[in-house]
C-alpha cells in the first residue's frame, strides 16, 4: 500500500518534470446550470451532470496524468459553456507515457489517419489507437487496443 | 396519568416548533403570487405553440478548480415542431453541431470533426428529452422552453421558494417584466414578454450551491411562423462523415466500447 503511493507520488513526480511546471487550472471545478427545470419530473437534478464530470476527470487525472496546460483552451461542452463534459487534457499527454488503455482525451495528437475497421472509426496516431465517440455532445477520444 | 400525557404534549409541541425554526421552510411573504402567475402564464401559452423557431445567443461560466470562472458563449439556434421534429444548431467557440430528429432518429453532428452518431429515438420530443438526459446524458439545448410548455408539469413554481415582480424592463428593445426566482440551488431571473405573446426573452441562471456563483444567460429571439421543409430534420451525412457512438451515462468512463471484434487481427 505504501509502495503503491509511492510508486504513484514517484509517476507524479516523473510526469511533473517531464511535463515541466506548466500548472493552469483545470476546469474540474463545474460549471454554471443552463435550465431551471429537469426532464425527471421537473426535480433538479444534477446527478447525471456531476457524475459525469467526475468520472470523466478523475479517469483523466488517473490515467493520462494532468499536463494540464491544455485545459485552457478548453472546449467547451455545448451550450457554449460546459454545462455537462469538462475537457480537461489532450492526447499530448503521451509524451511522458504511453496513452493508457480506456483513457480519454479530448484532442488528438498531431498526424493521425482515420481508419474504418468493421464499420468503426478509428483513429491511429503513432502507435497508439483512439476511439471517437461523443459523451454529451462533446467530441472525446477514447484510447484503445489495435483493433 | 394526565399530567404525564400533558407534559409529552408539551415536550412534542417545543420539538416540533425547533424543527419548524431550524428548517428554512419558505416564508409565504417571500413569495408575490403575481410573480407565480405570470410563469404560469408563459408556461401555458408555451404549450399553444406547434412550432417555433429560437435563436438563444447564450453565455456559460465554468468554474476553475480555484474557484475562478470562465465564460464561455455561444449561439444555439432550435427549430421545433411538436410533437416530433425538432432540429437544433449549436455553435461555440470550437464547435459546431447539428441535433437532428425527425421522430424516429436522433443523430447528432459534429461539424467540424465531421463525426456524427445516430440512435433510435422515441417518438415525441418529450419523451426524447427524457432519453437523451436519462441515457446520453444529453440536455436538450433550451430544455426549459419545452419543459415550462409541458403538461407535465403544469405549476412551473412548485420549486420555487422566492418570487419577485422586479418590474419593467426591455429586451431587445421589446417591453418585458423582470422576474426573479430562488429555488435550492439556483436563483434565476426571466424576463416575460409583454403583450399578447408571453414569451421568455431572457433568462440569466445563478448557480447558488457553487461558491463561485457561476452564471449562465440567455437572451433569445422567437419566431413563431418559421419556414422549412422536412430535410431539416434529417441527417444526410456529407461526404466522409464518420459514424461514431455516443457514450451512454451509466457506462463508466474506462470501459467505453471496446470494439467487439474477435477480429484483433
Amino acid at each position: 500500500m505504501n509502495r503503491s503511493i509511492q510508486n504513484l507520488l514517484s509517476i507524479t513526480l516523473v510526469l511533473l518534470l517531464s511535463c515541466g511546471p506548466v500548472f493552469a487550472q483545470r476546469r474540474g471545478g463545474g460549471s454554471a446550470r443552463t435550465s431551471v427545470n429537469h426532464p425527471s419530473q421537473g426535480n433538479i437534478n444534477r446527478n447525471n451532470n456531476v457524475n459525469s464530470n467526475r468520472n470523466v476527470n478523475a479517469n483523466i487525472n488517473r490515467n493520462v496524468n494532468v499536463n494540464v496546460h491544455h485545459d485552457v483552451d478548453v472546449h467547451h461542452s455545448y451550450y457554449g459553456g460546459g454545462c455537462c463534459y469538462h475537457p480537461v487534457a489532450t492526447a499530448a499527454a503521451v509524451m511522458a507515457t504511453a496513452a493508457v488503455i480506456g483513457s480519454i482525451v479530448y484532442s488528438l495528437p498531431p498526424a493521425c489517419s482515420v481508419v474504418v475497421m468493421n464499420g468503426l472509426t478509428y483513429q491511429h496516431c503513432g502507435s497508439t489507437w483512439y476511439q471517437p465517440q461523443f459523451v454529451g455532445t462533446s467530441t472525446t477520444y477514447v484510447v484503445v487496443a489495435a483493433p | 396519568m394526565y399530567k404525564r400525557l400533558f407534559c409529552s404534549i408539551a415536550i412534542l409541541t417545543f420539538c416540533l416548533s425547533l424543527t419548524a425554526q431550524s428548517a428554512p421552510s419558505p416564508n409565504k411573504g417571500d413569495i408575490d403570487p403575481s410573480a407565480v402567475a405570470a410563469l404560469n402564464k408563459m408556461g401555458t401559452y408555451l404549450r399553444t405553440l406547434g412550432t417555433f423557431q429560437v435563436r438563444s445567443v447564450q453565455t456559460t461560466d465554468d468554474v476553475l478548480d480555484n474557484g475562478q470562472t470562465i465564460q464561455a458563449g455561444g449561439v444555439i439556434d432550435v427549430l421545433a415542431v411538436r410533437p416530433n421534429r425538432l432540429r437544433a444548431e449549436i455553435i461555440g467557440d470550437d464547435k459546431h453541431q447539428i441535433l437532428f430528429y425527425d421522430g424516429k432518429n436522433f443523430t447528432i453532428f459534429g461539424q467540424l470533426v465531421n463525426y456524427y452518431a445516430t440512435v433510435p429515438a422515441p417518438p415525441t420530443i418529450a419523451a426524447l428529452i427524457n432519453k437523451l438526459d436519462e441515457k446520453y446524458g444529453i440536455e436538450m439545448p433550451l430544455v426549459d422552453l419545452f419543459l415550462w410548455a409541458s403538461p407535465d408539469q403544469p405549476d412551473s413554481a412548485k420549486d420555487i421558494t422566492g418570487a419577485i415582480d422586479v418590474g419593467p424592463s426591455s429586451v431587445e428593445g421589446t417591453s418585458c417584466e423582470q422576474y426573479a426566482f430562488r429555488q435550492a440551488g439556483l436563483d434565476w431571473q426571466i424576463w416575460i414578454q409583454l403583450g399578447d405573446y408571453p414569451l421568455p426573452r431572457k433568462l440569466i441562471l445563478t448557480t447558488t450551491d457553487d461558491d463561485a456563483r457561476p452564471r449562465h444567460t440567455q437572451v433569445m429571439m422567437w419566431n413563431l411562423a418559421p419556414s422549412f421543409n422536412d430535410a431539416a430534420f434529417t441527417f444526410d451525412p456529407p461526404d466522409g462523415a464518420q459514424k461514431i457512438a455516443i457514450a451512454e451515462v451509466n457506462a463508466s468512463a474506462g470501459d467505453q466500447k471496446e470494439p467487439k471484434t474477435g477480429s484483433s487481427k
